[in-house]
C-alpha cells in the first residue's frame, strides 16, 4: 500500500541526429489504492512511464517516488514493486507454483513452507489451484494470463505494474478479465498503475484516467470527467466509442459558420467563446437527436449513408446536404430504424455541445456536465464493500 | 467419375510412383556418395580384426569372418593397451575443458544479450570476441608455446602438485594444453550461445529482475535451465574439436612418448617401426580413439532432442 508520484519525469532516448523524447516532464499522482490507468496511442510514452517506475529504464531526468521516497536510482529488485507484462514473461521452464514462488524466494527469506502456502493461497483466490504443477507452456493464454497475475500479487507489493496485461486474449475472455482484475484489484487494494492503448479498458476499469500522446500528459481525470469535460481536442477524439464529431468553424457574431451549416449559440456561451474565432465544433454521437425536417433553428439536413445495428442501439453514419458533404456519426437506440438514403433532420443540443479553440487545440468550451454525486439509491442497498 | 482400372499394366502404373531420369539419377549419385564416404570406415574396421598375414593376402574390404583363419582380436587389445595413457590424458584434459569453456561461453553470451549495461562497449567487446575466432592455430603457436615455458611455466608454478602420486612434472603441459582450449573455445561458444540468447524474450528477464533476483540469480535460475538444448549442441561441437585436436597437442606437449601425450599424438606414432606399417593396429587404434566422440554423440544426441522438446511444453 503506498502512494506513487511521478515529478517533472523526462526520458530520452538515443536517436540519429539527437534524443527523442520519450516521455516529456510528466507530473503524476497516484494515490494509496488507486486505479491509474495510462492511457494513449502507440509510442505516447506510456509504457516508458511504466518501465521507469518499475526500474526497467531509468529517467532522464525528474523524480520518481513511492511514498514519498524517491526510488528512481534504486535498481528494480530494490523497489517493492510488481509487473505483469503483455506477453506475461512467465519462467517457460518453472511449474506455476515455481513461477509464482520465485519472487518470494528471490525477495524475501520466508521459509519454504511460507512461501508455499502463500502461493496456494493466492492461486486458490485465482482459481488456479489445479494448474500448480503444470509448465506455462500447457495453459491456455487465459491460465497464463492468471499466472502472471498471481505472480504478481503472491509478493503482495507496494505497487502493482500492468503493461497491456489483456491484449492477448480474445474479446469475451477479455471482458471477463477486465471485471476480475477490478474485483481483485478493489480486494486487494493495492496501488495499481495499468497501461493499455484501449480507451474501453480505461473507462471502465479505472479510478483515474491518465491521457497520454506524444510523451506529454494531455489529462488526468475520472472516466466521467474526461469523457464529458475532456481537457482537449485530442482527449475529447482518443476518449470514447464511436469517437466524437467534429466540425471546423468560425464564430462570426453569435454563429458558427462552417461549410455545412451555420449554428447559432446562445449569448451565454457567445461570452464564453469570444476569444477565439477559429473553433472546433464538437459533440458526441450520442448528444445528435434526429428528428423528421421542421426547419427549426440549428437543426440541419443530412442524409443517412450507413447504419451499423449494435442491438442495444445503432450507430447511424451521415453526411450533411449542404456543402462538401462532410460525413458524422450518430447513436440512437436499437429499436428506431432508418434506412440509407434517407434525408433527415439533426440538432445539436447546445448543452452537449464541446467548443476548442482549433489553433491549440485546447477546450473553449465543454459541454454542460453536472458530476453525479450520488449513488442512485434503488431498493435496499446490500451491505457495500 | 474415375472408370474402374482395367489393365494390369494399369494398376501397376498406379502402384509405383513415377519415375523419371531425373530421380533416378539423383539416387544414383546417392549412393555413390554413401559408398565414397562408407568405404574407408568400413574397410579400416575389417582390416582391425585382420591378422598381419591376412592383411596382405585379402582384399581390403572384404572381411575376415571369426573363427577363420587371418582373424584376430589381438590388434583390438594390442591398441586399448598402447593407447590407454594417451586415452586417459585425453580425457582429463577434453572433459574439464569442455565443460569450463561452455561455461564460460554462456555467461559471457548472457552479459553481451541480457545484461542491460553500455552498449557500445558491449558491441566493441563482441567484435573481439568474433576476431578471436577467426585467429589462425599456426599464428599463435609460437606465442603460444613460448607463453607457457617462459611466462607462465606452469611446471614450476606448481611444483608441489607434481609430487602427488600418478603425477609428473609433464603433467603440466596438459594443464597448459587444458587452459589453451578454454580459452580458443570461449569465442565459439559465446557466438553460439548469443545466438540463442537473442531469440530469448527481453520480458523474461525484466520479470525475474523485478521479481528481486540478481544478475547473477537471474543467470543460474533462468537463463542457464533455458540453455539446456544449446549446452547440448556446443558440448558435442566442443568435445569433438578438443578430442580431435593434434597441433596444439603436438606444439605444448610435443613427443608422443611423454607421459602427458594425449590419444592424438600417441596415435600419430602407433604401429611404424622398422619392419614397417602395421595396418590392422593402427586401424584398431583408430577406432579406439575415436569411440569417445561417438558416445559423445549418442548420449548428447538424445539429451539434445529431450532438451528442444522441453523447452517448447
Amino acid at each position: 500500500m503506498a502512494s506513487l508520484s511521478l515529478v517533472d519525469a523526462t526520458k530520452e532516448f538515443d536517436g540519429d541526429g539527437g534524443g527523442i523524447v520519450a516521455v516529456d516532464h510528466l507530473d503524476l499522482d497516484i494515490q494509496d489504492g488507486e486505479f491509474l490507468v495510462l492511457v494513449g496511442p502507440s509510442g505516447c510514452g506510456k509504457s516508458t512511464t511504466l518501465r521507469m517506475v518499475a526500474g526497467l529504464e531509468s529517467p532522464t531526468s525528474g523524480e520518481i517516488a513511492i511514498d514519498e521516497e524517491v526510488i528512481h536510482d534504486q535498481t528494480p529488485q530494490e523497489r517493492d514493486i510488481a509487473m505483469v507484462f503483455q506477453s506475461y514473461a512467465l519462467y517457460p521452464h518453472m511449474t506455476v507454483r515455481r513461477n509464482m514462488a520465485f519472487g518470494l524466494e528471490e525477495s524475501t527469506d520466508q521459509s519454504a513452507d511460507e512461501i508455499d502456502e502463500r502461493v496456494t493461497e493466492v492461486a486458490e483466490t485465482l482459481d488456479i489451484g489445479e494448474l500448480l504443477d503444470r509448465k506455462p507452456g500447457a495453459l491456455s493464454g487465459g491460465q497464463q494470463q492468471r499466472v502472471a497475475l498471481g505472480r504478481a500479487i503472491v509478493r503482495d507489493p507496494k505497487v502493482f505494474l500492468l503493461d497491456e496485461p489483456l491484449s492477448n486474449l480474445d474479446a469475451k475472455l477479455r471482458a471477463e478479465m477486465r471485471t476480475e482484475l477490478q474485483r481483485l484489484q478493489e480486494e486487494l487494494g493495492v496501488t495499481t498503475v495499468y497501461v493499455t492503448h484501449d480507451q474501453t479498458e480505461a473507462m471502465t476499469m479505472s479510478d483515474r484516467i491518465a491521457i497520454l500522446d506524444g510523451g506529454k500528459l494531455q489529462q488526468v481525470g475520472t472516466p466521467m470527467q474526461c469523457y464529458h469535460e475532456p481537457a482537449n481536442l485530442f482527449v475529447a477524439g482518443f476518449i470514447g466509442e464511436p469517437s466524437m464529431n467534429f466540425f471546423d468553424v468560425s464564430l462570426d457574431g453569435r454563429t458558427l459558420v462552417s461549410e455545412e451549416f451555420e449554428y447559432t449559440l446562445s449569448e451565454e456561451t457567445v461570452t464564453e467563446v469570444e476569444a477565439s474565432t477559429d473553433l472546433v465544433l464538437g459533440i458526441r454521437p450520442e448528444d445528435v437527436e434526429i428528428a423528421a425536417e421542421s426547419g427549426e433553428e440549428n437543426q440541419f439536413r443530412a442524409v443517412v449513408d450507413v447504419v451499423e445495428p449494435h442491438g442495444n442501439e445503432n450507430a447511424v453514419h451521415l453526411h450533411f446536404a449542404e456543402g462538401d458533404g462532410r460525413t458524422f456519426t450518430v447513436t440512437i437506440g436499437g429499436m428506431r430504424r432508418l434506412d440509407g438514403g434517407q434525408t433527415v433532420g439533426v440538432r445539436f443540443p447546445e448543452n452537449a455541445i464541446h467548443l476548442f479553440d482549433a489553433e491549440t487545440g485546447e477546450t473553449v468550451r465543454n459541454r454542460v456536465f453536472e458530476e453525479v454525486e450520488q449513488v442512485e439509491q434503488l431498493g435496499t442497498s446490500s451491505a457495500a464493500r | 467419375m474415375s472408370r474402374p482400372t482395367r489393365t494390369t499394366e494399369e494398376s501397376i502404373a498406379r502402384v509405383l510412383p513415377e519415375l523419371d531420369y531425373s530421380k533416378i539419377a539423383l539416387s544414383l549419385v546417392v549412393m555413390l556418395f554413401f559408398a565414397f564416404f562408407v568405404s574407408p570406415i568400413w574397410t579400416g574396421l575389417v582390416t582391425a580384426f585382420k591378422t598381419t598375414g591376412a592383411v596382405t593376402a585379402t582384399t581390403p574390404f572384404v572381411p575376415v569372418l571369426p573363427g577363420t583363419e587371418g582373424f584376430t582380436l589381438a590388434k583390438w587389445t594390442r591398441a586399448i593397451g598402447y593407447l590407454s595413457t594417451g586415452f586417459v590424458n585425453s580425457l582429463a584434459m577434453t572433459i574439464p575443458a569442455t565443460i569450463v569453456s561452455v561455461f564460460l561461453g554462456s555467461t559471457a553470451a548472457y552479459g553481451l544479450t541480457l545484461v542491460d549495461w553500455n552498449e557500445r562497449l558491449q558491441f566493441g567487446i563482441l567484435i573481439l570476441f568474433i576476431a578471436g575466432i577467426f585467429i589462425p592455430y599456426q599464428a599463435v603457436l609460437v606465442p603460444l608455446s613460448d607463453f607457457w615455458i617462459n611466462l607462465v611455466p606452469l611446471v614450476d608454478i606448481l611444483a608441489p602438485v607434481w609430487q602427488l602420486p600418478f603425477l609428473e612434472p609433464d603433467h603440466a603441459r596438459l594443464l597448459s594444453l587444458t587452459i589453451t582450449h578454454v580459452v580458443y573455445g570461449i569465442p565459439l561458444c559465446m557466438l553460439l550461445f548469443r545466438s540463442y540468447y537473442l531469440t530469448l524474450s527481453d520480458e523474461l528477464v525484466e520479470a525475474a529482475k523485478i521479481d528481486g533476483a540478481t544478475i547473477s540469480r537471474i543467470y543460474r535460475r533462468i537463463i542457464l535451465p533455458l540453455s539446456k538444448p544449446m549446452i547440448g549442441v556446443v558440448f558435442i561441437y566442443q568435445f569433438t574439436a578438443i578430442w580431435n585436436e593434434f597441433l596444439f597437442s603436438l606444439t605444448l606437449i610435443g613427443s608422443s612418448s611423454s607421459p602427458a601425450a594425449t590419444v592424438t599424438l600417441v596415435l600419430s606414432g602407433m604401429g611404424v617401426d622398422l619392419s614397417g606399417i602395421d595396418f590392422g593396429f593402427r586401424m584398431a587404434g583408430a577406432f579406439v580413439a575415436a569411440m569417445p566422440t561417438l558416445i559423445i554423440y549418442v548420449l548428447f544426441a538424445e539429451q539434445f532432442a529431450r532438451g528442444l522438446a522441453e523447452g517448447n511444453t
